[in-house]
């Protein structure tokens, strides 16, 4: 089973080459949807282990809070991509270089410190783009294992099939196992499709982490040192941040109007946000805690297509830079941007809260204190019957989660508000949903197993 | 929670006014400012609100952003509006939205399009028939003077058994708004003000972005506070709030090629003999629609029972998970998902359902024809008013026809748009689009699915609240 990592890069912008950089990547979005929109082969897809890439610039404007570190100018470069071999990183590195060396070279010699033209070479290019290599703090992948090569394999081998069973009439009453069998010989007969005797590797919950990681919380609970910490948070911090009003129509149109620009072309979408974190030992750690808990959860038990039970994303990641000071969160979605959020708000606006809770003027936050009993005795205090409550129950469990993503108009302000344009965005499989990509990967490793009646109809129903 | 004021807000988001079979939309462009305001001044107390006893004719009142503007509406205070309706119904981005291409292109609109004359308001009037609905604006016709003069005026009524052209009966599974004084209807369908009306909480239990001053113009004094205590940062002073008791509405002129449909249907059969040919194209068109023509949900009913109901007592989780009676890909599964929205299980679902719900106001035009397998041909050009009011046209109409209706990959198909209204018109056969029948054992497909409904016109209106019309008098 082949890994999927995630890659970012940042490279200082030389001032005066600005403006070229913006026109030369406003030339490469065009070229790559124009050819995209009309099915044509793009430069990028000839690197076989990408799955998505996208350019950035990140500048003071790009942050809608005061940074607490100074900007300079930056240009993003965040990809997904296979982990081949056992330094996987230098291979990706020599996939962008051989592969996107015209790219690379227009765009980075806009950056300071890239090689003189006569100076370019393999080696020179990858040592440039390794200086920047920023750390991603957490990681979701909503197929795990799955490489760009198996995912077009897979895609064929469903549209293979589809077109095999829609192009033959079926006798009313045959078995559904007797057209799972008429499937398997005729992928059999092809031999282009050989590869689909060997099952896919899919990842399962790692039970065995999760526990351990579950049973630390426990013990966290059990000493006291989690309700302290949640209390601690609560009392000092939440309870004095303050009210968010920001509303959609608060926005800046022309900012938004660019951030459309670029949305809603296919199935699939791009989301690219820049956060500042809050000030203070207290909120680093927290933001560090929630970080952990996503890693952990992205690794352990998110592997079957679903972040916070959102079944809309491809790949997530949040990453920490300038010193821990400032968050980038990137994702690769389908459906739009409404849809995207609304989700977000509808499923995940607990898990949502506790990490952007942490980052400057995000909608207030109730979260912290509201565990247990807390939330009856503010129910007792008049000020506190303000705020809106989102009771969620889990297992054994009943939070009342009030605020942040919760408040949904606010959120959505926010999260428009903190969002940065994606100057060059590239997906390999935009004809494919994240539940598309795993529902194929199923039928490749039902095929050819023997199947009962009842197996069988789910099996033909996939298809 | 807080009661609704039922005399401020207009009352066709609450009454279809099915006792008037008859309604005009006039589209109009306000000629001379001052005597617009002066005909909205004497207009505000007729608008029918919810409170109003029912006469024998009514009278509603929306205004674009071009409308508002052309009163005098300050820029600041626009802004407050939603992008959508300071926007319009075309721009780019929103063409990719709703899917507006080749025959539905806003270029090609006779209404609402960038080469059609600009609207700044729509009058509606219903009446019990058509020269009830004329006299009536007969009446209004001297107050508005020079004020105003007619774009395109739109003809619109209730067919037999509120049934539409294609021939299914439409309009069955309408939301409820909690403290209407409707009665709740159950299944789900009770939904909070907020989703509908400025000023409310809704599903989320927040309150709507609304339309605040932040400018104060106008008598602004007769303007409620804003429900949620927003205030300028310097003197504390609370905004009055315009939107209060207000909601958008989103008019869209759909023409249907009934013949093209259910000859496309009958096309799909094998059968010779026309009677099956005609039976399965209708048992096709129902697996389309999720219902009998007749209404009842093939959830429920696996044969065309032949008879007109308005059962929409039934949820997919226990009775369809499969997709065999009613496919995931039909219309009314993708545009009320009830208990199975998305993967989420079905109490989570059922909240997630009511905050994409819209208040839909269908009216038909054109012949009075209803169309079957047997029956095909209308005369001239038959279609409907589709209208709905929502409070946030982004998270509720626009949400529902992108990503339920026009996005084919709605749940974990990979090539099915909606039925009706979601295919594309592909004159270069581009595209794959399908609609996919899950039986007991094989999908059936029906492949090349092509685009019965287009687009003829279409804008976002705002319906203020009775004072709120009032207020744009005082401008």
């Amino acid at each position: 089973m082949t890994h999927q990592h995630p890659f970012i890069t940042m490279s200082e912008i030389q001032e005066d080459k600005l403006v070229l950089l913006r026109s030369r990547l406003e030339a490469i979005r065009k070229d790559l949807l124009e050819k995209q929109l009309s099915n044509v082969p793009t430069v990028f897809d000839k690197v076989n282990t990408l799955h998505y890439g996208r350019w950035v610039i990140l500048s003071r404007d790009s942050f809608r809070d005061e940074p607490r570190e100074p900007v300079g100018l930056r240009l993003v470069l965040s990809t997904n991509y296979d982990g081949i071999g056992e330094d996987h990183v230098e291979h990706h590195l020599t996939d962008l270089v051989t592969h996107l060396t015209p790219y690379i070279d227009q765009l980075y010699e806009c950056c300071v410190g890239y090689p003189e033209e006569g100076a370019r070479t393999e080696e020179s290019r990858k040592n440039f783009l390794r200086k920047g290599i920023t750390k991603t703090s957490a990681f979701f992948n909503g197929a795990p294992g799955r490489s760009v090569v198996q995912i077009r394999q897979e895609d064929a081998l469903h549209q293979h099939i589809w077109k095999f069973v829609n192009s033959r009439t079926w006798d009313e009453g045959t078995p559904a196992t007797a057209i799972h069998r008429a499937i398997q010989q005729e992928i059999d007969a092809n031999p282009e499709f050989a590869w689909s005797r060997e099952k896919a590797g899919v990842q399962g919950i790692k039970w065995g982490s999760f526990l351990s990681w579950g049973f630390l919380l426990v013990l966290l609970f059990l000493t006291g040192l989690a309700v302290f910490w949640i209390l601690f948070i609560f009392l000092f911090y939440e309870l004095w941040d303050k009210k968010q009003t920001l509303t959609q129509s608060d926005l800046d149109d022309k900012k938004i109007d660019k951030l459309k620009l670029v949305e809603d072309f296919f199935p699939q979408n791009q989301f690219t946000q820049v956060a500042v974190l809050k000030p203070g030992l207290a909120r680093k750690f927290n933001f560090w805690i929630w970080m952990l808990r996503t890693r952990v959860l992205a690794n352990d038990v998110f592997v079957k297509g679903k972040l916070l039970n959102i079944p809309t994303i491809h790949f997530a990641r949040w990453v920490q830079f300038d010193k821990g000071k400032h968050v980038l969160f990137f994702s690769n979605f389908d459906g739009n941007w409404e849809q995207y959020l609304g989700d977000f708000i509808d499923q995940s606006g607990w898990g949502l809260s506790a990490i952007f809770s942490n980052t400057v003027n995000f909608p207030k936050t109730h979260f912290m204190g509201l565990l247990g009993v807390i939330p009856v005795i503010l129910g007792k205090i008049p000020g506190m019957r303000k705020i809106p409550p989102m009771p969620v129950t889990f297992p054994g469990t009943k939070f009342v989660l009030t605020g942040g993503a919760y408040d949904q108009e606010h959120f959505l302000a926010w999260s428009r508000s903190t969002q940065i344009p994606t100057q060059v965005w590239y997906c390999p499989y935009r004809h494919l949903s994240i539940k598309n990509v795993n529902n194929n990967t199923m039928i490749h490793n039902e095929l050819h197993e023997p199947l009962t009646e009842e197996q069988a109809q789910i099996f033909l129903k996939r298809i | 929670m807080t009661a609704l004021e039922l005399s401020e807000i207009q009352s066709y988001l609450f009454n279809e006014y099915k006792e008037m079979g008859f309604s005009k939309y006039y589209l109009m462009q306000i000629q001379n400012t001052a005597a617009a305001k002066n005909f909205l001044a004497e207009v505000a107390g007729e608008v029918t609100h919810a409170n109003a006893a029912l006469k024998d004719s009514c009278l509603n009142i929306g205004f674009t952003r071009d409308g508002l503007k052309e009163l005098g509406y300050h820029e600041e205070n626009m802004h407050s509006f939603s992008r959508e309706f300071r926007e319009g119904m075309v721009t780019d981005h929103r063409q990719r939205l709703l899917g507006d291409f080749e025959g539905s292109d806003p270029k090609l609109w006779k209404w609402g399009g960038p080469e059609n004359e600009r609207i700044d308001l729509i009058l509606i009037v219903f009446g019990k028939d058509e020269d009830a609905a004329e006299a009536y604006y007969r009446t209004l016709r001297p107050k508005m003077e020079t004020a105003l003069s007619e774009v395109k005026t739109l003809d619109g009524k209730s067919l037999p058994n509120d049934r539409e052209h294609f021939g299914f009966r439409d309009g069955i599974s309408q939301p409820v708004i909690k403290g209407s004084g409707s009665k709740a209807s159950g299944n789900n369908n009770d939904i909070n003000p907020g989703e509908f009306v400025l000023g409310y909480k809704n599903e989320y239990n927040v309150y709507p972005d609304t339309a605040l001053l932040r400018v104060k113009q106008g008598q602004s004094d007769m303007l409620a506070d804003n429900s949620e205590g927003l205030a300028d940062k310097k003197t504390k002073i609370k905004f009055k709030d315009f939107g209060h008791n207000g909601t958008y509405f989103v008019l869209r002129q759909l023409e249907q090629d009934v013949d093209g449909f259910w000859t496309f249907l009958k096309n799909q059969s094998k059968e010779t003999e026309e009677e099956k040919r005609n039976g399965e194209a209708t048992y096709l068109a129902a697996k389309m629609m999720g219902r009998w023509p007749g209404g009842a949900p093939l959830v429920k009913y696996d044969q065309d029972p032949g008879i007109d109901m308005e059962d929409n007592n039934f949820n997919y989780t226990k009775e369809d998970t499969s997709g065999n009676k009613c496919p995931f890909g039909a219309h009314i599964r993708r545009m009320n998902p009830r208990d199975v929205f998305e993967e989420s299980p079905p109490n989570i679902s059922l909240m997630l359902t009511r905050r994409h719900r819209i208040m839909r106001r269908i009216r038909s035009y054109g012949e009075d024809f209803i169309g079957s397998a047997e029956n095909h041909k209308p005369t001239g050009k038959v279609g409907l008013l589709f209208g709905c009011f929502n409070a946030n046209i982004s998270k509720q109409f626009e949400f529902i026809q992108y990503t339920w209706a026009n996005s084919p990959k709605f749940k974990r198909l990979y090539a099915d748009p909606d039925p009706f209204i979601g295919v594309r018109e592909d004159p270069k056969h581009t595209l794959e689009q399908n609609f996919t029948i899950p039986t007991e054992t094989c999908n059936r497909v029906i492949t090349d699915m092509q685009r019965f409904v287009h687009v003829r016109g279409g804008a976002y209106f705002f319906f203020p609240s009775v004072t709120s019309i009032k207020f744009l008098s005082t401008l």
